[in-house]
């Protein structure tokens, strides 16, 4: 097979190269369409329980996907008509963003605003800002700073220190102009255009949340990724440079692993998706795992371009030694890839799809192509001689590391080993699911999204963060007093949880309108028993309040949160559930949820469900390769063992550096296994067969060292330095990434050069030489 | 007048209801002085009570600690006498404790009257009365193991009673269901040694010389709700309700209004000083008088723009702006409840 194919790649090189030239140049085109596509469902497990209850009554009380803008005044107080000016056209502008739903773009200035106040003949009220409002009369600002009061609006709409005032809008899902999913990234840069780049001077500051600005301050920072993936490249190459020392030898790896990534690009373009910005990073690993192959490649053509065959010769003796561990190690990370498609969230799906699509390609790009463009080298005498005198150097160094597969120095490597895997184990457990830190995980505290989280979270009771529990019960049912007493006190129980900072359902208003019959009386704060009463207080609460649908069969208790951090969430979910059973009957449900917390649960709850499947799938993914191509338990082990300790050691590591196990780290896990199964493969490729052939673990070792061994600790080092630039980033998301992908190369590194062979020491008992 | 004073005595009935059973205990809430809290005594301690049957005792008037109570309704108001507390309120609820509040019973509780008390005064350990919504009137001889109910059309306006004594010649039945359903709510009753005062519903201030059996309606020419009512001396009664109303009656002469060109009703007065008194209220008002009182002769029902309020009165609000339901000093603090929980009040 593997002859067959030599000979046909080698008989018709040029035909080759010319092939990979169309393809590329057609990929590399649609690759240029590559755009960024973001969006709020994609983030969302779809069929979890809560987000069916989410879906379901999505119409009557809006979605999750909202934007808040607050406006401030810099001199802290609002009551001036340049505030007021620059807040209507705020509000106006936001209300003709596209995708906005201007049904509920809700601010001072939307007429659903009203005050109501208690007067000798009953009730008084009307718009908080009337419609003769003129901005540069002063009194006219002292009746809606009345107003304003008697609206019961401070801290909701405006701060309760006066300084700010918010505009809230809700976000369509499809683009009502066009009828395509909403254009996440483009709404969130007419945001900054047009709310804060308009109206943002020495008077005014406009804060913007939301998923849809977090997103589009992510995609601007992810714009940056290219910068570091430049860097990784320059850093690549000189490494490379130094280990082949060839301008060719460096350019061809580094170009076929380039060409990979075009690929991998110009084919999610060719079937019609985008690069999400959380997904952004993808790239860089097919590139990174590109080079890792890549190294191989050259390194066995300079093994073999010592013996003096030429580079013909040489480089279609390569392939041959390589395609069948670099295919086993490619398609493991492929098939690993894949597996998670079993998640039912859509952004790791895409995930799954974008990176075991780039990483198949490789099997192409430097497999194949690789070998063919070397073959066209021309190596004289002078390279041969350096190549010799480097292996010669090398030999002693790998002397000294081969004694890992001695006896009292693998006894003394595994002991280190299973240590550090006890220790990592117990750090694993405590790995935290969801987002730790208040704000957008994905952006860096002092980033102006984060900052501007923080400023409305201070200045006003509510926030984005929230969830609804939706109580489903009979029609008409906010007549009966039962319904509503249960509603009440369920949601008293909930306020009192720690991380509840408010809460809002259509019982708690009506107590306070019933108050308001009964002349502003706070003794009068109650559920009223008499139905006639009750439905009086009910009637001044409208459906586009949120609180209730038409028919009030379903109203939603709001709790406001302190924050989202994980803990948080499941506290209050676990909460909901334990309070819920004293209430529920057959007739009334409290279910789980709406709001964007709500959204979080759900995910939090897939992604921690998903979690172990998905280690599952990958290493199951992994030891089913390697059993069908080395044909032994034993190799497979050796394998797969390292790989395991080194994941688990990974999530200890999410847990010292606080990195919650969220949708966008999820995969992380995965990915560090598909890099760091080619190392072990590539090592035992070699040490399998010369353990077959009869040779001692420490000889095979050996010679698995020099000819592999170099390629994979140049790999693993090079990718590092180059992801550890990360650090740096302005995304949090990708410093995270960074560090733990650095991680991941080099204890996957140590662990294929040093771990490995200290296991075969002990699993090939029978096999080893007398004196070690 | 001695007509009057006949015909209100008339309506009383036996009543002695806990209807069935409640199997109800309140919520011991970690927020229980953040909630919605309605009225606060003190005498050698401090109680307080509100929202969905909060009781809160404090020995020293900073540390508040939940008691376990055997109803979950909304108390509006509590009397302490010696080691014995009542608390009243919606579902015609009364519950009491002899031993400071560690243990309690329930002594009224009528949910479908569909009424709440609004106030409870005892005079001693034996006697007391709870008062609240149309009219509603509870008088105790024996520490509230047995209550009974009056009804007061002395506490009806000139006009209805006129009306009501129409009817009872014809039909006394109908009379007893006419007078049940235009009662006014009786919101706040005070005792001053011998005297009890009341503020009510739509201009309703009462006076009663015989522990409440029988009425003498004053005569104001405002006819919205009072909220309180208390003497500040031999001579002077200051009353405070709807819309920042406060009017002031001074050696038994008419009510006089006093301009505050605070529109925000005040519940409570609190006489923190013999030349200082403040009445408190909704958005966290805080309307202090330096006596003596200035009146005006300003129209109550008038728009408070271009309202200057009368010399030595002055108007403040508390920070979060959460309605002030009573006061009381204790141990030298203000304490005040609202509907925002307990606050110690700075009023300096």
């Amino acid at each position: 097979m593997t002859h067959f194919l030599e000979k046909l790649v080698f008989s018709n090189r040029k035909v080759v190269v010319a092939l990979f030239a169309i393809a590329t140049v057609f990929l590399g085109y649609q690759a240029s369409q590559m755009r960024l596509d973001a969006g709020f469902e994609k983030n969302i497990p779809l069929n979890h329980e809560y987000m069916q209850t989410y879906i379901e009554h999505r119409q009557d009380f809006g979605g999750a996907n909202n934007i808040l803008v607050s406006v401030c005044d810099k001199n802290d107080n609002i009551f001036n008509k340049n505030f007021f000016d620059t807040f209507k056209n705020v509000h106006d502008q936001l209300f003709f963003i596209n995708g906005v739903n201007r049904s509920l773009v809700i601010s001072l200035f939307s007429p659903s605003t009203r005050f109501t106040e208690i007067v000798e003949g009953g009730f008084a009220g009307g718009p908080v800002i009337p419609a003769d409002f003129n901005s540069s009369n002063p009194e006219a600002l002292e009746l809606v700073a009345a107003n304003i009061e008697k609206a019961n609006i401070v801290g909701r709409q405006v701060s309760s220190d006066y300084s700010c005032a918010m505009v809230t809008a809700q976000l369509l899902d499809i683009d009502p102009q066009t009828g395509e999913p909403l254009d996440t990234l483009a709404l969130a840069a007419e945001l900054e255009e047009q709310l804060r780049g308009q109206y943002e001077n020495e008077q005014t500051s406009i804060h913007i949340i939301g998923f849809a600005k977090m997103i589009g301050d992510v995609a601007n920072g992810a714009k940056d990724v290219l910068v570091f993936f430049a860097i990784a490249i320059a850093i690549t190459a000189i490494m490379v440079y130094f280990f082949s020392r060839s301008i060719m030898l460096t350019v061809l790896p580094l170009l076929c692993s380039v060409i990979a990534v075009i690929w991998q690009l110009g084919l999610l373009t060719s079937i019609g998706f985008g690069m999400d910005p959380m997904s952004i990073l993808v790239p860089f690993l097919v590139f990174a795992i590109g080079v890792s192959h890549g190294v191989q490649m050259i390194n066995a053509v300079e093994k073999q371009a010592v013996k003096g065959i030429g580079a013909k010769q040489a480089s279609m003796a390569a392939f041959r030694s390589l395609l069948v561990p670099g295919g086993i190690a490619l398609l493991s990370d492929t098939v690993g890839f894949m597996t998670l498609l079993v998640i039912d969230i859509g952004i790791i799906r895409e995930l799954a799809i974008t990176a075991s699509m780039g990483v198949a390609v490789i099997i192409l790009t430097n497999l194949l192509l690789l070998p063919v463009l070397m073959s066209f080298l021309k190596l004289d005498e002078r390279y041969v001689e350096k190549f010799a005198g480097k292996e010669k150097s090398n030999s002693k160094f790998w002397d000294m590391i081969a004694a890992c597969s001695r006896k009292k120095p693998a006894a003394i490597i595994l002991t280190i080993t299973a240590i550090l895997f006890v220790f990592g184990h117990f750090q694993a457990q405590k790995m935290k699911i969801g987002d730790l830190h208040a704000g957008a995980p994905a952006l860096h505290e002092d980033s102006r999204y984060n900052q501007d989280t923080f400023l409305i979270t201070d200045k006003y009771e509510v926030t984005v963060d929230y969830i609804s529990i939706l109580v489903e019960t009979t029609p008409e049912a906010c007549t009966s007093h039962n319904v509503m007493k249960a509603m009440d006190d369920f949601q008293w129980k909930m306020e009192n949880v720690d991380g509840v900072q408010s809460a809002v359902s259509l019982a708690s208003v009506a107590k306070i309108v019933n108050a308001g019959y009964n002349e502003g009386n706070v003794k009068w704060q109650v559920i009223p028993r008499n139905q006639q009463t009750l439905v009086q207080a009910i009637s001044r609460v409208p459906t586009s309040s949120g609180l209730l649908n038409g028919d009030c069969s379903v109203m939603p208790i709001i709790l406001f949160m302190e924050d989202h951090k994980a803990e948080t969430i499941s506290r209050v979910v676990d909460a909901v559930k334990d309070y819920r059973s004293d209430y529920e009957t057959d007739d009334m449900k409290f279910s789980l949820a709406s709001g964007p917390v709500g959204v979080m649960a759900a995910t939090n709850e897939a992604v921690s469900e998903a979690q172990d499947p998905m280690m599952l799938y990958v290493f199951g993914a992994v030891i089913a390769l390697c059993l069908i191509s080395f044909r032994s338990i034993r190799a497979t082990l050796v394998v797969v063992i390292p790989l395991y300790v080194v994941s688990v050691l990974a999530q200890a590591l999410m847990t010292y550096l606080q990195i919650g196990l969220t949708v966008s780290t999820l995969p992380v896990i995965a990915l560090g296994v598909g890099i760091g199964v080619d190392y072990g493969i590539y090592i035992l490729s070699t040490k399998s067969l010369m353990l077959k052939q009869g040779a001692t673990v420490q000889e095979a070792y050996f010679a698995a060292l020099k000819e592999r061994g170099s390629a994979v600790l140049f790999t693993g080092v090079t990718l590092a330095i180059g992801v550890s630039t990360w650090v740096f980033s302005s995304l949090k998301f990708q410093m995270d990434m960074g560090i733990l992908l650095t991680f991941m190369f080099v204890v996957n590194m140590l662990g294929a050069i040093i771990v490995l062979p200290a296991l075969a020491r002990f699993l090939w008992w029978n096999k080893n030489d007398p004196n070690a | 007048m001695k007509k009057t004073i006949a015909a209100c005595i008339a309506a009383t009935f036996a009543v002695n209801t806990v209807s069935t059973a409640i199997a109800e205990e309140a919520f011991m809430a970690p927020l229980v002085e953040q909630s919605v809290l309605l009225d606060i005594d003190a005498d050698k301690y401090v109680v307080i009570v509100g929202e969905r049957g909060h009781v809160l005792i404090s020995e020293n008037g900073s540390d508040f600690n939940q008691k376990q109570v055997p109803t979950q309704s909304t108390l509006t108001a509590t009397t302490v006498v010696g080691s014995n507390i009542w608390a009243v309120g919606h579902d015609a609820t009364i519950i009491h404790s002899s031993d400071k509040g560690e243990s309690w019973e329930v002594q009224q509780y009528q949910p479908d009257l569909q009424r709440p008390f609004l106030d409870v005064l005892f005079f001693d350990e034996e006697h007391g009365i709870a008062a609240g919504a149309y009219g509603l009137f509870y008088r105790t001889l024996d520490g509230g193991k047995t209550w009974s109910a009056e009804r007061h059309a002395s506490l009806l306006d000139p006009y209805d009673r006129e009306y009501l004594e129409e009817i009872r010649k014809e039909d006394e039945a109908f009379y007893q269901q006419e007078l049940e359903s235009i009662l006014p709510h009786i919101n706040r009753i005070t005792l001053d040694n011998d005297t009890l005062y009341l503020a009510g519903e739509a201009g309703l201030l009462a006076k009663s010389d015989d522990f409440g059996k029988s009425w003498q309606r004053y005569s104001v020419d405002y006819t919205g709700s009072f909220f309180d009512i208390k003497p500040l001396d031999d001579e002077t009664v200051l009353a405070v309700g709807l819309r920042g109303n406060m009017f002031v009656s001074r050696e038994s002469s008419s009510w006089e209004y006093i301009q505050t060109c605070s529109t925000s009703t005040l519940n409570s007065i609190l006489i923190s000083s013999d030349s200082e008194v403040y009445a408190l209220g909704n958005n966290g008002k805080m309307v202090k008088a330096t006596r003596p009182i200035p009146t005006s002769m300003r129209d109550p029902y008038a728009n408070p723009t271009d309202c200057k309020p009368g010399e030595g009165i002055s108007v403040s609000q508390i920070d979060d702006k959460a309605a002030i339901l009573n006061a009381k000093q204790f141990k030298g603090l203000n304490i005040a409840v609202s509907a925002n929980g307990v606050k110690t009040l700075n009023l300096k």
